[in-house]
């Protein structure tokens, strides 16, 4: 009887151990089109440029085994960042300043053997909009404010330290506060280290954007970032939205956006921009100041515009293609801007497929000896109890 | 017969068959005659609302998270310190409420105390939210829990004291629906009057949730006049039946401890490792259900409360089961199991809560019933009182200091953490149960007269057993029970010259056992309560 409820209780362990373990068994996407190991990465500022320009250029060089990914990072007019992957680890980039800084015709920077170029894809940091939510409702369509357009601030010199370049810009009106950007480059895989801790591979690169200190115009305002995304060939064309269940490492949120660029009707994802719909409200955050931000469906712009707008663009693509779409921080009954005058978001911008996050080995750890040891004690017991078979000696006679 | 006198029974009363001879000396309408039964439903009804604003406050933190986290710049952790500080005086608490009530006070004055110290915890608390000061807030909740814990041991000893028999489980069992019925309420309505009131304040802040504290207080103020009229009542009746007054009859002595036995060790492992996954659990499970499966803050409350809307109605029902087949270890291996299927869903898995949570709120309840008595089986009578103490006291203890490590998890990792955290606990639970099975089967082996085991039993087919009082036919010893269980017998062979005691009568009744020392026939048949 008891060994009949052991097994029954033994097969019952079994079966949640194994719904635990298939759920866990989460693979990374292979990733077939890029590789996914270390890259090397040697980063210059404004190379072969006889004097500053106006708008800083950053170009780093992440070499790979048979790849090079070039990053270039331009403040001149809206903040760019564009991506060329290239199929060979010995291309380079050449600029023409004096067709770069004119911003009149495209062909100031080019990337060289021009036929290795695999992929490219560029985001542009346009406009920030700004509401009054009187109602608190959290709808960015009404009482909208004179946007602020991002090619018009007056950017700093980009601050260079070890992998990462700051950008720190501010109105042409009022000095009060900034906008900054800090983009930072990966050689190997890893975590960031401030919430929300983006899984980076060495194919991405990570952007941080910050409003600090920027005076709101109404006392209940919100903020919009509106984001283009250019493309040669392919732009980024759709956002999904996946749910996860791991918010380890960003508390409370369970969903991952990734707007991602495919062939028609292919699956392989050729770049990517990833996020995760949460803002916040303090520069070293807790729990209480994620802020969860909404996305607009990412629209086709006029490439035409993007180009006139950003210098790198005009600089690299010939005809560019754009899609652009809005972000809007904060939800209805959330605290407003005016609380903390601090925003900052994070995303993730990369060729090949985004990364897939996974469980900590805590988790998996503390499952494996929850789930196990109860297990284990079952199986001593059931083992104890068959060796220690004996008749069970009654004083009594049971009646009939 | 002429041992009829000599039968003991917890109860403290005579049965019903000594109250017509003091009954009372003038007629009275049916609904003043503290023997009737309508009387007793009226003290009934007090008895079930004394508990009932307790239970309603206890959980007014969990049914407001987010406004007061918001009103008050909280973290998760600070907001975890307003249930461990309720729960910091119950573990020394837990220990004198019996000899309080009994020797201190007396049970009316120590009920209507208790009640003064819930109202007065919960009036303390909501004005250090209308004040925006957190301390004041903290020792509102520490003043509360003083009286919280001890209100539901007086309200046990009203129980034992007005009900006996058969009526006692049914009376235990409407107290604690009308508990359950208040934490239910209180989920599912304090959303709305914070924002009724937020609207009449102008803007939700610290203010509009004090004012929205001070009237659930009226609730605790409700049970305070309860106790009063209780207290009248049992007055009242006392001088007309000329009855004594209520007693818990529990014995606490710190000394026995170190007598505990291992299984008894191993119970308190499992009700620990357990309600430690339940409780806080509840507190945080408002945001968990809006963040994470995108309720609205209206559907996740409903969700969070079904787990006290299904243990209503499911406790009494699954108590009987238990009671019906015994064997509450297996019931116990199941509960913790199916609790621990729960956290794992909720952990791993989209799927609809509301699945998870009535999985939860049905073994919660089945665990409740298994569980404790299963102490009475296996520690003599003398020390059951001290063992309920110890078990409160630590349970207490660990719900202090988990919920102020949940809200610590919650703030630096997140809910899957957390989730998985509350997992490693019902499998501490699930350990310590599956020991215990083999503790108590590799014990039956040994032969044991002391009676302070669990035993497992075999049924007598030839003969049958009713639920209802009974005698031997030799010894003359009245056993009752007021379980609808089933009794199970021995045969003692003639050469026996004495009985042999088996177990301990309790106010649960699980099981009882013989005080005879000598008899004058061995041809009888004596009964008693096997069971697993």
């Amino acid at each position: 009887m008891a060994a009949v409820e052991t097994e029954r209780i033994g097969r019952v362990c079994a079966a949640i151990c194994l719904l635990s373990v298939c759920s866990l068994c989460r693979g990374h996407t292979q990733d077939r089109q890029v590789s996914t190991r270390d890259r090397q990465v040697l980063i210059e500022l404004n190379p072969g440029s006889p004097s500053p320009p106006p708008g800083d250029l950053l170009h780093a060089r992440a070499v790979g085994d048979n790849d090079t990914l070039h990053f270039l990072f331009c403040s001149q007019g809206a903040p760019t960042l564009l991506l060329v992957h290239t199929n060979t680890s010995f291309s380079t980039v050449k600029v023409n300043w004096t067709q770069f800084n004119n911003r009149t015709h495209s062909g100031g920077l080019t990337v060289e053997p021009e036929s290795s170029i695999l992929y490219s894809t560029a985001v542009v940091f346009n406009r920030l909009l700004e509401y009054d939510d009187v109602n608190d409702t959290a709808d960015p369509t009404s009482d909208l404010f004179p946007p602020y357009d991002l090619q018009d601030f007056r950017w700093s010199r980009l601050n260079l330290s070890g992998l990462t370049a700051l950008l720190c810009g501010n109105t042409a009106a009022s000095s009060n506060g900034s906008l900054c950007l800090q983009l930072s480059l990966f050689e190997t895989e890893g975590r960031g280290q401030h919430w929300p801790r983006l899984l980076h591979t060495a194919n991405s690169s990570q952007l941080r954007v910050w409003l600090d200190g920027v005076l709101p115009r109404a006392t209940r305002s919100r903020f919009l970032l509106e984001l283009q995304s250019v493309g040669g060939a392919s732009p980024l064309s759709r956002v999904e939205v996946h749910r996860s269940i791991d918010d380890e490492f960003t508390p409370s949120i369970f969903k991952v956006s990734q707007w991602t660029s495919a062939l028609n009707n292919s699956s392989d994802v050729l770049g990517f921009v990833q996020w995760k719909p949460v803002a916040y409200r303090q520069a070293d955050p807790a729990l209480e100041d994620a802020a969860p931000c909404r996305h607009s469906e990412p629209r086709p712009q006029s490439g035409e515009a993007v180009a006139a707008v950003s210098g790198l663009i005009r600089a690299f693509y010939k005809e560019p293609e754009a899609t652009g779409l809005n972000v809007s921080f904060g939800l209805a009954g959330d605290p407003f801007y005016n609380s903390t005058k601090f925003l900052s978001w994070t995303l993730l911008v990369g060729v090949g497929s985004p990364p897939v996050d996974s469980f900590s080995p805590l988790v998996i750890g503390m499952m494996a000896v929850g789930l196990g040891t109860p297990m284990i004690l079952l199986l001593l017991g059931g083992i104890c109890v068959c060796t220690r078979k004996r008749a069970v000696a009654t004083a009594y006679e049971p009646i009939n | 017969m002429a041992d009829y006198d000599e039968r003991q029974s917890l109860l403290g009363d005579e049965s019903d068959g000594r109250e017509a001879d003091r009954g009372p000396g003038r007629p009275m309408p049916a609904i003043c005659d503290p023997s009737h039964l309508l009387h007793r439903v009226v003290v009934l009804v007090f008895m079930c609302f004394l508990g009932f604003g307790s239970y309603f406050c206890y959980d007014n933190p969990a049914a407001l998270q987010t406004q007061v986290i918001r009103d008050l710049n909280l973290n998760t952790k600070e907001f975890m310190q307003l249930y461990a500080w309720y729960s910091w005086p119950n573990v020394v608490l837990c220990f004198f409420g019996g000899f309080m009530i009994d020797r201190v006070f007396g049970i009316r004055l120590g009920t209507i105390i208790f009640s003064l110290f819930v109202c007065v915890g919960q009036v303390i608390f909501a004005t250090g939210a209308w004040w925006n000061k957190f301390w004041l807030m903290e020792v509102g909740r520490f003043v509360f829990g003083i009286g919280g814990e001890s209100l539901a041991v007086a309200q046990n000893t009203y129980a034992v004291n007005w009900f006996k028999g058969k009526e006692l489980n049914l009376v235990f069992g409407l107290q604690l629906s009308m508990a359950r019925l208040g934490s239910t309420v209180n989920m599912n309505i304090m959303g709305s009057v914070y924002s009724q009131v937020a609207d009449l304040v102008g803007s939700p802040g610290h203010t509009a949730l004090g004012a929205s504290l001070m009237i659930a207080a009226v609730t605790c103020l409700f049970s305070l006049i309860c106790a009063l009229v209780l207290g009248f009542l049992d007055k009242r009746a006392e001088k007309i039946l000329h009855k004594e007054e209520g007693k818990t009859g529990e014995v606490v002595k710190l000394t026995d401890v170190k007598d505990f036995p291992l299984p008894l060790w191993l119970i308190f492992i499992i009700c620990v490792g357990y309600y430690v996954a339940i409780f806080p659990f509840i507190g945080l499970g408002q945001v968990f259900f809006i963040e994470k499966f995108n309720f609205s803050p209206a559907q996740a409350r409903a969700v969070n409360s079904i787990v006290y809307i299904i243990s209503a109605p499911a406790s009494p029902v699954l108590g009987f089961m238990v009671d019906k087949t015994g064997r509450n270890v297996i019931w116990v291996i199941i509960a913790v199991v199916t609790t621990l299927c729960a956290h794992m869903m909720l952990a791993f898995t989209f799927w609809n809560p509301w699945i998870a949570m009535s999985l939860l709120g049905l073994s919660y309840s089945l665990l409740a019933c298994a569980l404790w008595p299963m102490v009475a089986f296996v520690v003599p009578e003398h020390q059951l009182g001290t063992a309920y103490g110890f078990m409160q006291s630590i349970q207490n203890l660990g719900l202090a200091l988990i919920a102020m490590a949940a809200g610590a998890i919650l703030d630096s990792r997140g809910y899957l953490l957390l989730e998985v955290f509350f997992c490693a606990c019902v499998c501490i639970a699930l350990m310590a149960v599956v020991t215990l099975y083999f503790v108590d089967y590799l014990r039956d082996d040994d032969d044991d007269d002391e009676g302070t085991h669990i035993l497992l039993g075999f049924r007598a087919s030839s003969l049958h057993c009713s639920p209802q009082s009974y005698q031997t036919t030799a010894t003359g010893q009245d056993c009752t029970t007021d379980s609808a269980q089933c009794c199970h017998l021995w045969l003692f062979p003639p050469e026996l010259t004495h009985y042999v005691p088996i177990g301990t009568l309790t106010n649960d009744t699980s099981q009882f056992g013989l005080h005879s020392t000598s008899s004058t026939s061995h041809t009888d048949f004596i009964f008693s309560d096997i069971r697993h």
